[in-house]
């Protein structure tokens, strides 16, 4: 069995690294905010993928992980004034807990199920938001004025993008032990991974609380990047569509493409600003992604890869196929 | 292994990006002015259109600090506060512009507040009335001074909204009990509140019940039957997110109880054709200008023009925040001729102290003018730094009343019925409610 | 309580009829169908667009509804579903995809603002303190006549028989040389008249608005997951429940809990018992 991360792996990383760490040098200051968001998308995308892409559970209803834990930061550092060293690590525990009642459906129900479960979750927390404690969540007008972390877009690119590069390494790393590769034949069939002895349940738990863990960062840095939270920014189908999207828009179950998918959809939406303004962009975009998606499920990386097999067939045919790119799995 | 390639396509694509936008530099003769809301809703429309025609007009005599001519560049929200934030870094970061204007709904303002006070760019908002953001001003004034909203704060309307119910629900209909609606938003607490603080020891209404519903509520008629079991006078409803379902189905029910109050659809001129011709017997309190309101010679010329330019395109007829986006923009490049340009340190002032009567037939009839810091309205008590001047006592001559009540007649006519001043119709009730 | 029943089974019968198209394609197609909502707003749109706009008569506008619809289900089988036949979470995601579209078609086409349908039938009744309008009493009596033209349909014609073979098991029925693929098409083509239907009676009740096709997909949702798969009885039931639920969580609990209860009442039944109430249990 081949290592996890080879030499080639390493420098590639660093190369990506270096490159995204030079980009301030070469690019405005808008360019690297839309980058943010892009960063934040792909953790989003990425844990969603930890969940959803590997185990096959598709969740409708990750803004609900991501709101635990951007809300509870908020509200611990808005209303009670704790400072964000302490709760950040409790809205990321919190958003654990929550992963725990997105589990407990899946230990049942599967596919269409659950997916409808946790949009039923998302919408549940949408409407409490609401109705419960206003004068915590702000109700419908949310907060503003969270505390942010840092002033300015370099600072900002910087350390969002090393956030989201060090959750990247560790999912990738993650996903290429025997650990990963058994939460992808838990896609595959399930009943043949308990057949083989492992403890499917254990598995889909650690996956579970993997990407709940992910989301709660994520959430929780946004959070305190946006400097402000609406229920409607969050507990929206909007954004459940634009993470999804991304995620198989970039190739589910492969860490790397939901990464280059929210940076795909990202820059889409904001490169479409200039030429169409008003609403005509959503409708370019929803119609690209939806082209993109039919067109090739698998996604970008898909893609990418049969290009790359293609022309390496044609020069020296050493074709030794990962197997991991096209192991057949749409989401 | 091949995830490489991508990363590096990734980072190609990224670095293409920052060449293109890079490009862009603004050429150093031209102001920018920034407008920030949605391109798709008639509020968005409104302050979109009225700020253009400010400019156009500004432009056309002359350009502004010493003949530079203003170019406006527009950045959609959605009505989505993540786009919103985007929107309010594009015009910031890749735009460059020095004063923003803005036709925002609540959550979208508030969501890009936090990059207001870090961008430090003059921002006028035009239609959000949330008294949130004044009192961040109240809090930390440095913080938030570049920040300016020329509507009347919601706790502005609802006071002046408790003389409507003293002088007219309580003393000219008679009415002593009522039941509120409530929709379940942030807006329909805050009014809720003020409301039910004031309605009773002020104007001798009693309050019965709150029911409070969920805005995606389909059906009303459930609610409809408590309010009228409850043996309330009147309805008082508390609409602003899909307002239309509730008082098109008071009409189609026929709801035997009259209904006033706030209902955020009814206070533009296409609320007629919106509702099919089956929207009469709705009356809303509406921030000035509204619908039916006889406009003071000089704001009639903005609207001929508004007419004239978009009268085929919706909306025909501006919003209240098109005149305040028209009057804005004059007022902040007045100021900003003052100040030698939008530095905070000289315009923040200069805009403090803009100070625009409007008149008509002798008498004071609008006034776009700034609470300063610091300054205690007499009868609220309280501060509102760079909100609107308004006046919530008659006879409204240190500044435009806060609200006015529109009444929207069975023929289609929309009549301004409170306060006094600026009445030009009655207050009705349906036809088919028992009076 | 006289009220509450006549408000409930007014509300249900239209939760009914939204549900019904909705089930349809869930018990052959076996997929979610998440642009089903979006049916229900065009339906509602080609109605207005017919109605208001060029002043047409009412039936008219009732066909033109019924004609998007079906195109609309006919070009989404075609188009989308087909093409990825058998992956029932992509037909999900794309369905979804889809109906994000269609709503910034319709902010394009129609602008962002509400708008409100004249109702396609005038007047109100009283009965007791109780108001009702004589459209929501159309809408139940068209619910009641849809579903029971459906049910007979799927029992006694060769269509709809074969419809139901399908739904029972499609490789059984290819192989018994139904043409399913026909079959399909027809199927969508119904669904998508049927949410179309729906959308006019809950436009005409509500409002137009290109965000409207949450709120009518979440009934339906919640309709055909409580009420099971390849259940119509089953539906019928629920929309009921859930209709009778919502008027009386507004009358004597609190309106503003009202899709709460919903929401909980999906993932209750969503977890203890998946197949559904009514349901046949596989999937």
């Amino acid at each position: 069995m081949k290592g996890i991360m080879t030499p080639r792996h390493v420098a590639l990383w660093i190369a990506f690294a270096a490159i995204m760490l030079l980009l301030p040098q070469v690019v405005s200051n808008g360019t690297l905010r839309i980058i943010i968001f892009a960063n934040f998308l792909a953790i989003f995308a990425m844990s969603w993928d930890f969940l959803s892409g590997k185990t096959g559970y598709v969740s409708f209803g990750h803004p609900f992980l991501i709101g635990i834990g951007a809300y509870t930061t908020a509200i611990l550092s808005y209303r009670f004034h704790m400072p964000i060293e302490y709760s950040i690590p409790i809205a990321v525990l919190t958003t654990i807990a929550g992963g725990t009642f997105f589990f407990l459906p899946a230990l049942r129900i599967k596919g269409t199920y659950f997916a409808l479960v946790t949009l039923a979750f998302m919408e549940l927390i949408y409407q409490l938001t609401q109705v419960i404690r206003p004068d915590l969540t702000g109700g419908t007008r949310g907060i503003s004025g969270v505390k942010t972390l840092l002033v300015g877009a370099v600072p900002n690119y910087y350390f969002s993008f090393l956030l989201m590069l060090g959750i990247a390494l560790v999912l990738w790393v993650l996903a290429r032990t025997r650990l990963g590769t058994a939460l992808d034949a838990i896609a595959m069939n399930e009943e043949a991974v308990s057949g083989s002895g492992l403890s499917t349940t254990k598995l889909k738990l650690f996956a579970f609380m993997v990407s709940a863990a992910v989301a709660g960062i994520g959430g929780a840095f946004y959070v305190h990047y946006l400097g402000s939270i609406a229920p409607r920014a969050l507990f929206d189908i909007d954004f459940v569509f634009t993470i999804i999207v991304s995620a198989l828009i970039g190739g589910a179950s492969t860490i790397v493409g939901p990464m280059l998918g929210a940076f795909f959809m990202t820059f889409l939406l904001e490169y479409l600003r200039p030429l169409l303004p008003g609403s005509e962009r959503y409708l370019i975009y929803g119609l690209v992604a939806l082209v993109l998606y039919v067109y090739q499920p698998k996604g970008i990386y898909a893609i990418i890869a049969d290009l790359r097999d293609g022309m390496r067939s044609k020069n020296a045919n050493n074709s030794k196929n990962s197997g991991k790119v096209g192991d057949g799995k749409a989401a | 292994m091949q995830s490489m390639k991508k990363l590096v396509a990734v980072a190609a694509l990224a670095l293409s990006a920052g060449l293109v936008s890079a490009g862009w530099s603004h050429a150093a003769d031209t102001i920018k002015v920034g407008f920030i809301g949605s391109f798709a809703s008639d509020a968005g429309r409104s302050t979109m259109r009225g700020a253009q025609i400010a400019i156009d007009e500004l432009n056309a005599a002359g350009g502004v600090l010493g003949g530079k001519q203003i170019e406006m560049v527009k950045a959609d929200t959605h009505e989505d506060v993540t786009e919103g934030i985007k929107a309010y870094e594009y015009l910031a970061e890749t735009e460059g512009v020095d004063f923003i204007i803005s036709g925002c709904i609540d959550d979208v303002s508030l969501g890009w507040l936090p990059r207001m006070t870090e961008y430090k760019i003059p921002t006028l908002d035009t239609w959000t009335s949330n008294i949130g953001i004044i009192d961040k001003l109240v809090e930390d004034y440095d913080t938030y001074k570049m920040y300016f909203m020329n509507v009347a704060t919601d706790e502005a309307l609802a006071t002046l909204y408790v003389d409507f119910g003293k002088d007219i629900l309580a003393k000219k209909m008679g009415w002593k009990k009522t039941i509120i609606l409530q929709e379940d938003t942030a807006f329909g607490n805050a009014i809720n509140g003020l409301v039910t603080q004031l309605l009773a020891p002020e104007a001798g209404i009693e309050v019965l019940d709150t029911i409070v519903y969920d805005t995606a509520t389909v059906d009303f008629s459930p609610i409809f039957s408590r309010a009228v079991d409850s043996g309330a006078d009147f309805i008082y409803l508390i609409a602003s997110v899909n307002s239309q379902v509730v008082s098109s189905q008071y009409v189609k029910l026929q709801v035997p109880l009259a209904m006033t109050g706030v209902n955020v659809s009814a206070l533009g001129q296409e609320y007629w054709d919106d509702t099919g011709g089956a929207g009469g017997g709705i009356s809303t309190l509406s921030p000035v200008p509204s619908v039916g309101f006889v406009a003071d010679p000089e704001s009639q010329k903005f609207v001929d023009k508004y007419i004239a330019e978009y009268g085929n395109e919706r909306p025909k007829y501006p919003h209240f925040n098109g005149f305040n986006a028209y009057w804005g923009i004059k007022q902040a490049f007045a100021a900003a001729e003052e100040a030698g340009g939008f530095g905070l340190d000289k315009w923040v002032p200069a805009m403090e102290n803009q100070d625009l009567k409007l008149m008509k037939d002798g008498k004071l009839w609008l006034r776009y003018a700034f609470w300063k810091p610091g300054e205690v309205e007499e009868r609220t008590q309280r501060t509102y730094p760079h909100n609107i001047r308004f006046d919530i006592t008659p006879p409204y001559d240190d500044g435009a009343p806060s609200m006015v009540v529109i009444q929207w007649y069975e023929n289609g006519d929309a009549k301004v019925v409170y306060p006094p001043k600026y009445a030009t119709g009655e207050f009705e009730v349906p036809s088919w409610v028992k009076k | 309580m006289t009220q509450i029943l006549i408000q409930g089974f007014l509300l249900s019968g239209l939760y009914a009829l939204i549900a019904v198209g909705f089930t349809l394609i869930f018990s052959v197609g076996r997929v979610l169908n998440l642009a089903y909502g979006a049916y229900i707003m065009m339906g509602g749109y080609a109605y207005f667009y017919a109605v208001h706009i060029w002043h047409l008569p009412k039936t008219l506008g009732f066909l033109s509804a019924v004609v998007v619809g079906a195109i609309a289900g006919i070009l989404m089988y075609r188009l989308l579903v087909k093409r990825l036949e058998g992956d029932q979470v992509a037909v999900e995601i794309s369905t979804l995809i889809l109906a994000v579209i269609i709503q910034a078609g319709i902010v394009l086409l129609f602008n962002d603002s509400s708008k409100i349908l004249l109702p396609i039938v005038n007047g109100v009744w009283h009965v007791g303190s109780t108001t009702i309008t004589k459209n929501m009493v159309m809408a139940m009596i068209a619910s009641w006549i849809i579903l029971g033209g459906l049910l007979a349909f799927v029992k006694f014609t060769h269509l709809g028989r074969a419809i139901q073979a399908v739904s029972m098991d499609p490789k059984g029925a290819l192989i018994s040389g139904i043409r399913t693929d026909r079959i399909n098409l027809t199927t969508w083509a119904i669904s998508g008249a049927l949410g179309a239907v729906a959308g006019v009676f809950f436009a005409t009740h509500t409002q137009l608005n290109p965000s409207m096709w949450v709120s009518p997909l979440i009934i339906a949702v919640a309709v055909v997951i409580v009420g099971g798969i390849g259940s119509i009885i089953g539906s019928l039931i629920v929309a009921h429940i859930i209709g009778f639920m919502e008027i009386i969580t507004s009358t004597l609990i609190g309106a503003e809990l009202r899709g709460i209860f919903t929401m909980l009442l999906i993932i209750i039944v969503l977890v203890v018992r998946p197949q559904g109430l009514f349901g046949r249990g596989d999937l």
